[in-house]
């Protein structure tokens, strides 16, 4: 992944009320600004489609704006699967179709295209929640306010009525304070409704301050290709604590992203008031400050996107912990195979490996154990090619490499 | 815990009532609790006003920490603990671990300084258990973490609500809203 690569493109149209507060030599660009108790309210747009850095200049508005504002921050990112903070990539996400990428927007190449992939950026937010596809048409929305007056509903209804304001019919906050839309479907023959949703929310709550960000889905021409990047391969295979994800149908609002932030903005001063100098633009300049960058780096690692991971099962074969039905096994494994291991905070425990077919040994099952033995320890990520890492643990040779390339499918490593 | 208590029962449609009505109820319930286990040897519990409780030992060198019945109830359902690291050290008001529910990661902070000596594992398995028994001590209960405890641990204490000032400020906190 190329985090950065984004870092330098800003929006052709920028906010009609935008003035730049600050010097982009200024070694502290916003810091003071955004922690000054006579910003009572304020607005920031990111002119960065960098999800890493976005997130990061959202985590610090939250923790370095003073503790009686309310803060509203706007930003976009380049295509992203982001995950909950207590999520499992290996069961929410399709990783080799993360990194196979969603064609490139050129507009001489046919819609649907299987050219050279634009990369989908893997995100782990510190938000609570499910996994969600981001990409340049669904625009971010987060209010940072005192947690003594949060209100897990008061900010997505603030989008609702922009959403009104620009002619979005049938939009609403649901129970699970998602926002909706409503759609008559009377078109389509049947008469009643379709809801879809457009907006997911997420909190992230801290003794003083509150943050509440959704994810609005305005005009992304990706809506098709969003599904099997959020269906894992793996997924007969895992149990994981944790937090799973709830499948809902989507839609755009038809909106452009210039407008909807600008209504957005209207409407959050309508409830808070006037902010004196309308909105903040930030972006790579943040970088300069040293929380930012650190926040960037943390987001990015695999200790945080990966480790951070609760603690999960992985077994081909049902389990007192995890009783599903398998999937039977593709036809050139081993007929008796059997693995399985636990992970917890990114390494592989109580592994358990039998069945694999070696090229000379006698004594299959102490090879098994060896096997067994040898990659409790290991760091799931870190392991890019399963035949590699079982050849390694083992005495010797395998008979194949299918079951080596096979964990690599489910695990999205390798080429595939 | 932040101030969650307050709007988080948008959570559960029929929470207003429910949480004001609510409220004497775990009291009575841990008075019960305390009759039977405790006598006079221990000091009485402590609520911070981020919604944690901490006991102290006769002693004062041990604790434990957990979250108040009342922030459980507003919190919804949890769906996952991320617990504090073991051997930490930390001072009050620190981060410790997080309580994810209704798609909220919601800090757990500490109530007083202390070192986090052991932690529940049993939340990171079975994490309703914080729902059904948040202030229980015991084996199979829903407190986060047991910690040794230093002077200005026992000196941070003084800031803290027993369990009659806590039930006054949650009080506070409803009709507030």
């Amino acid at each position: 992944m190329s985090p950065f690569r984004h870092a330098s493109i800003t929006l052709t149209k920028p906010l009609t009320r935008t003035k730049p507060l600050f010097s982009p030599h200024l070694s502290r660009p916003f810091t003071s600004y955004t922690s000054s108790p006579s910003n009572p309210l304020q607005i920031y747009h990111s002119t960065s489609l960098n999800p890493y850095l976005n997130l990061s200049i959202e985590h610090h508005l939250l923790t370095k704006s003073h503790p009686d504002s309310t803060l509203l921050f706007l930003y976009r990112n380049a295509p992203s699967v982001v995950i909950g903070r207590n999520q499992n990539p290996w069961l929410e996400t399709n990783l080799s179709a993360l990194r196979a990428g969603l064609p490139s927007p050129s507009p001489s190449s046919d819609a649907g295209g299987g050219g050279a992939g634009e990369e989908v950026n893997l995100v782990r937010r510190r938000s609570g929640g499910g996994a969600v596809f981001h990409d340049a048409g669904n625009a971010n929305w987060s209010v940072i306010c005192p947690s003594a007056v949060f209100d897990r509903d008061r900010h997505a209804a603030m989008v609702v009525r922009a959403l009104e304001k620009l002619g979005v019919r049938g939009a609403r906050v649901n129970e699970r304070h998602d926002i909706v839309q409503d759609v008559s479907s009377s078109s389509e023959g049947r008469e009643g409704n379709n809801t879809f949703k457009v907006s997911g929310s997420a909190y992230k709550l801290t003794r003083l301050r509150s943050l509440h960000h959704g994810t609005c889905l305005l005009c992304s021409p990706n809506l098709g290709r969003i599904s099997p990047l959020l269906r894992s391969p793996a997924e007969a295979y895992i149990k994981s604590r944790g937090v799973e994800s709830v499948r809902s149908p989507v839609r755009n609002v038809g909106v452009g992203y210039e407008e909807f932030v600008d209504v957005v903005a209207e409407e959050f001063e309508e409830m808070y008031g006037e902010v004196p100098g309308g909105s903040v633009a930030v972006g790579s300049n943040a970088l300069e400050i040293e929380a930012v960058r650190k926040g960037v780096d943390e987001l990015q690692s695999p200790e945080w996107i990966y480790g951070q991971t609760p603690q999960f099962t992985f077994s081909t074969v049902p389990s007192d912990a995890d009783p599903r039905p398998r999937p039977a096994l593709p036809s050139y494994l081993p007929e008796n195979l059997e693995l399985s291991f636990t992970v917890r905070h990114g390494q592989i425990q109580d592994a358990k490996v039998s069945g694999l077919r070696y090229r000379e040994s006698p004594d299959g099952l102490s090879q098994d154990q060896a096997i067994s033995k040898a990659i409790v320890g290991r760091t799931l990520h870190e392991i890019r090619d399963w035949h590699a890492a079982l050849e390694e643990a083992s005495l010797v040779s395998l008979e194949s490499d299918h079951v080596g390339k096979w964990l690599d499918g489910l695990f999205g490593v390798g080429r595939n | 815990m932040a101030s969650i208590a307050r709007c988080l029962r948008a959570a559960r449609p029929a929470l207003p009532t429910l949480a004001r009505s609510s409220v004497p109820q775990p009291i009575s319930r841990l008075s019960t609790i305390r009759a039977f286990s405790a006598s006079t040897i221990r000091p009485v519990r402590k609520y911070t006003k981020d919604h944690e409780w901490v006991d102290l030992s006769a002693d004062n060198k041990t604790g434990v920490i957990g979250i108040s019945e009342y922030a459980a109830e507003a919190l919804g359902d949890v769906v996952y603990v991320e617990l504090p690291e073991k051997g930490k050290a930390v001072k009050a008001g620190d981060a410790i671990g997080a309580v994810e529910s209704v798609k909220s990661a919601a800090d757990i902070n500490a109530p007083i300084s202390c070192k986090i000596t052991d932690v529940n594992f049993l939340l990171e398995e079975k994490p309703a258990t914080i729902n059904q028994v948040p202030e229980d001590d015991s084996h199979g209960g829903g407190w986060i973490a047991k910690v040794t405890v230093d002077e200005q641990g026992v000196k941070d204490l003084e800031a803290l609500m027993d369990v009659e000032e806590y039930k006054t400020f949650t009080a506070g906190e409803d009709a507030e809203h």
